[in-house]
């Protein structure tokens, strides 16, 4: 074909993306990043598969008695399994292999649901993230690599996630059902925990808190609905790579606003806060049912998308950059939560709460009437206080060492009967969620789907096709998991 | 780009862009079957995954395609044509002729009599087996992927499958292939295509004749031992 001296001629075009319509070039970019994933990913499996296999022959080779003919079986298993996850990497996941038994939750862009798996019989929480609401209020960015990492850390303290896939309306996570509600809940049933029990949360939290952190993530939306309670009583942090939490709250356009709202001299009133909702100072240990008022309106809150700024370092709002330390601020006040019976900071209204968390210095108050050990309110004040003060702000041994952990074995604290331990009758029991509060939530996502959609005054989304590119990599299914946990 | 001889040197076998690859090296971990490995259930994953790829590239040139392209064609003198239910082969658009195979490829993907999901593999007594017993079991014959649920024609159901990728592959290279490059997406299609090569190759899911079109690419690809490690190309 041709002389040696074309082969030597360049051919360059002047590339102009511009001349096709802009879903082409979406179409495209989508095209380059899967393709580039999916190398990647390829070769993951391929890495992964061999070490599996080197495991197997391993421990084969340490097991000198077993006949040639059992090991022989055991390749043979495994073999098997590795076939069961090929083949899994070929099912396309769709709602409807899931059969809802009820809604248990909601968030600002969808709901969670206990499912049921119709094949296999097997339970899950099933999440589902409306893409359309994602979209408009570009929560999009960091999306893919925090719940990649997240996701494949498979620690004890973080929810597990088995499958995630997506349809032209919803993102889908399927991760396991933790069936003793979460923190949130639990404050409502209790109203205050003594030091004991808020001990034991807390310092469940920071074990959580440091595995998050040595994974190089930052939460930035701890609070207590994003703390789950498993089987056994113990914590674990809600999935938060999709935790629209951080990218609702920590939308800079909202927070611009909130401050703008705070300066001016005489705010609007807004309809963030259920009006219902007296300021925080004035509940006392005798306004119980005000206290419990206010949670309540703080669960209806956690349903909109405007989110609770109750927990957030004042660093996130004022300076550009934070670390890892906004963290143990939120876990300052969660803890003053748990004691005290409201957060430190809770106003009627969001610019308030903002307004108060910046000016911490002087808006933090323990009120009389509640009895604090010295240690407890010791450890409230250093982490309730600026970044660079802030006890954790050095690694979380700092606040491992504190007095108020005193006696706390770190090392055993999962494996510690925990305070309360969920008293369930059946794998599917719903007791601790709150359930009747979302019984207008449809059963099928589909079905929500469309109501959210015509709320809008949009029409149903129909399924279109996906270029999908916020959500490359949405469909995740991960052998060691699956195979560990029985999801295979 | 008129060469000497008088024919037109495709845009795709000009430099750079012949050049331009996203993968390094060649393709042998991720195409040869892993150990231990069900050979159906890896041809058919890998079926799966070529599929919605080319369906990803192919929509980049759609817009393109739908106003452009009156046949399906592969470079000069070669238009593919569409087997009617009469059994005539007749032309089609591209556009036309590609969402019908694409639509052909999905049902057959999506039709668990072709391609199992369902049901697990277990073992029992020293045996793979799944629990349901395959479609289409013909008595005291073996094939590929007998005994973990796929059909027994499988095997040319994914051949045929492939051969009608290829024919999008060279659709695309022929008449597409500056699209690719405005787009910048010529070297992932490079590789993305030498990885359907080989992948092929090693289990032998193309015939030599239906390469053709695209027959110089591939010399020149092997020349750089993309294909490395890989089944050599059948005689
Ligand atoms: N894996 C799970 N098992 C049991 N319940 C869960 C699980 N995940 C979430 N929930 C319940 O659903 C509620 C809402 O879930 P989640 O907090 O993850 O969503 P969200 O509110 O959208 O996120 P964010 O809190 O960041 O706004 C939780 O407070 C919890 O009660």
């Amino acid at each position: 074909l041709g002389s040696s001296k074309f082969d030597e001629e360049e051919n360059r075009i002047v590339r102009d993306p511009g001349q096709y319509q802009p879903v082409t070039r979406e179409r495209a970019t989508a095209t380059k990043l899967k393709i580039e994933l999916f190398y990647k990913q390829n070769v993951q499996h391929a890495l992964e598969r061999n070490q599996r296999r080197n495991d197997l022959e391993n421990r084969l080779a340490s097991e000198p008695r077993m006949s040639e003919e059992r090991k022989n079986l055991q390749r043979l298993n495994f073999g098997s399994q590795e076939s069961n996850f090929l083949r899994l990497r070929r099912t396309r996941m769709v709602a409807e292999d899931f059969h809802t038994i009820k809604v248990i939750g909601k968030g600002a862009f969808g709901e969670v649901r206990l499912v049921q798996k119709k094949d296999n019989g097997k339970i899950y929480a099933m999440k589902t993230l409306l893409k359309s609401e994602m979209f408009k209020k570009d929560q999009l960015a960091h999306v893919k690599a925090e719940r990649d990492v997240l996701a494949e850390s498979d620690s004890p303290w973080v929810v597990n996630l088995f499958y995630s896939f997506q349809d032209s309306v919803y993102l889908y996570l399927i991760m396991e059902f933790l069936p003793g509600g979460d923190l949130m809940t639990m404050l409502i049933k209790y109203e205050v925990f003594s030091e004991d029990v808020t001990r034991f949360y807390m310092a469940e939290c920071v074990l959580a808190i440091e595995a998050v952190h040595k994974l190089g993530f930052i939460h930035r939306d701890i609070k207590p609905d994003n703390i789950l309670i498993d089987i056994n009583g113990h914590i674990k942090l809600s999935d938060f790579g999709l935790s629209t939490g951080f990218h609702k709250t920590h939308d800079q356009a909202y927070y611009q606003k909130l401050l703008e709202k705070a300066q001016a001299p005489s705010a609007p009133k807004s309809a963030d806060r259920n009006s219902v909702m007296v300021d925080a100072i004035h509940l006392t240990i005798s306004n119980r049912n005000q206290v419990n008022t206010w949670r309540k309106s703080r669960r209806v809150m956690a349903y909109s998308t405007v989110g609770t700024p109750d927990y957030i370092a004042p660093e996130i709002f004022i300076h550009q950059g934070y670390g890892q330390p906004c963290d143990w601020w939120s876990l300052g006040t969660i803890m003053f939560e748990c004691l005290i019976g409201w957060p430190p900071f809770c106003a009627e209204e969001a610019h308030e709460t903002y307004r108060k968390i910046v000016n911490w210095q002087e808006s933090l108050y323990f009120p009389e009437e509640i009895h604090l050990s010295p240690e407890a309110e010791d450890l409230i004040r250093r982490l309730i206080t600026s970044a660079d003060q802030r006890l954790g702000k050095g690694g979380a041994e700092e606040i491992k060492r504190h007095p108020f952990f005193h006696g706390v074995d770190w090392n055993t604290l999962r494996q510690v009967d925990a305070p309360f331990k969920p008293q369930l009758k059946s794998m599917t029991d719903t007791t601790y969620f709150p359930t009747d509060d979302l019984e207008n939530v449809p059963d099928a996502p589909a079905v929500a789907a469309m109501r959210a959609a015509q709320a809008q005054g949009n029409m149903a989304p129909g399924p279109g096709e996906e270029t999908g590119l916020p959500f490359i990599g949405y469909t995740y299914k991960r052998f060691d998991q699956l195979n560990r946990h029985g999801g295979l | 780009r008129p060469i000497p001889g008088g024919i037109a040197r495709p845009l795709f076998m000009c430099k750079p862009y012949i050049n331009a690859h996203l993968l390094k090296g060649n393709f042998k971990t991720i195409v040869v079957l892993p150990k231990h490995v069900d050979k159906a259930e890896w041809i058919a994953l890998n079926t799966f995954e070529f599929y919605e790829f080319i369906k990803l590239f192919y929509n980049t040139c759609r817009e393109f395609c739908e106003k452009k392209c009156p046949t399906m064609s592969a470079g000069p003198g070669t238009d593919y044509y569409w087997l009617g239910a009469d059994r005539k082969p007749r032309p089609l658009p591209a556009y036309t002729y590609i969402e019908y195979v694409l639509t052909w490829i999905n049902n057959r993907l999506t039709d668990e009599t072709v391609f199992p999901i369902r049901n697990s593999h277990s073992v029992t007594a020293g045996q793979t087996q799944i629990i349901a017993s395959p479609h289409g079991m013909q008595d005291g014959q073996t094939w590929l992927g007998k005994e973990t649920g796929f059909p027994y024609n499988f095997f040319s159901n994914c051949q045929a499958i492939f051969k009608q990728m290829f024919r999008i592959f060279a659709h695309i290279y022929h008449t597409h292939y500056v699209n690719m490059v405005h787009l910048s997406l010529e070297a992932h299609l490079n590789s993305f295509f030498a990885h359907f090569i080989s992948f092929s190759r090693e289990f032998e899911l193309l015939d030599a004749r239906d390469l053709e079109p695209l027959q110089p690419l591939i010399a020149a690809f092997d020349e750089k031992n993309i294909f490395q490690g890989v089944k050599n190309a059948p005689a």
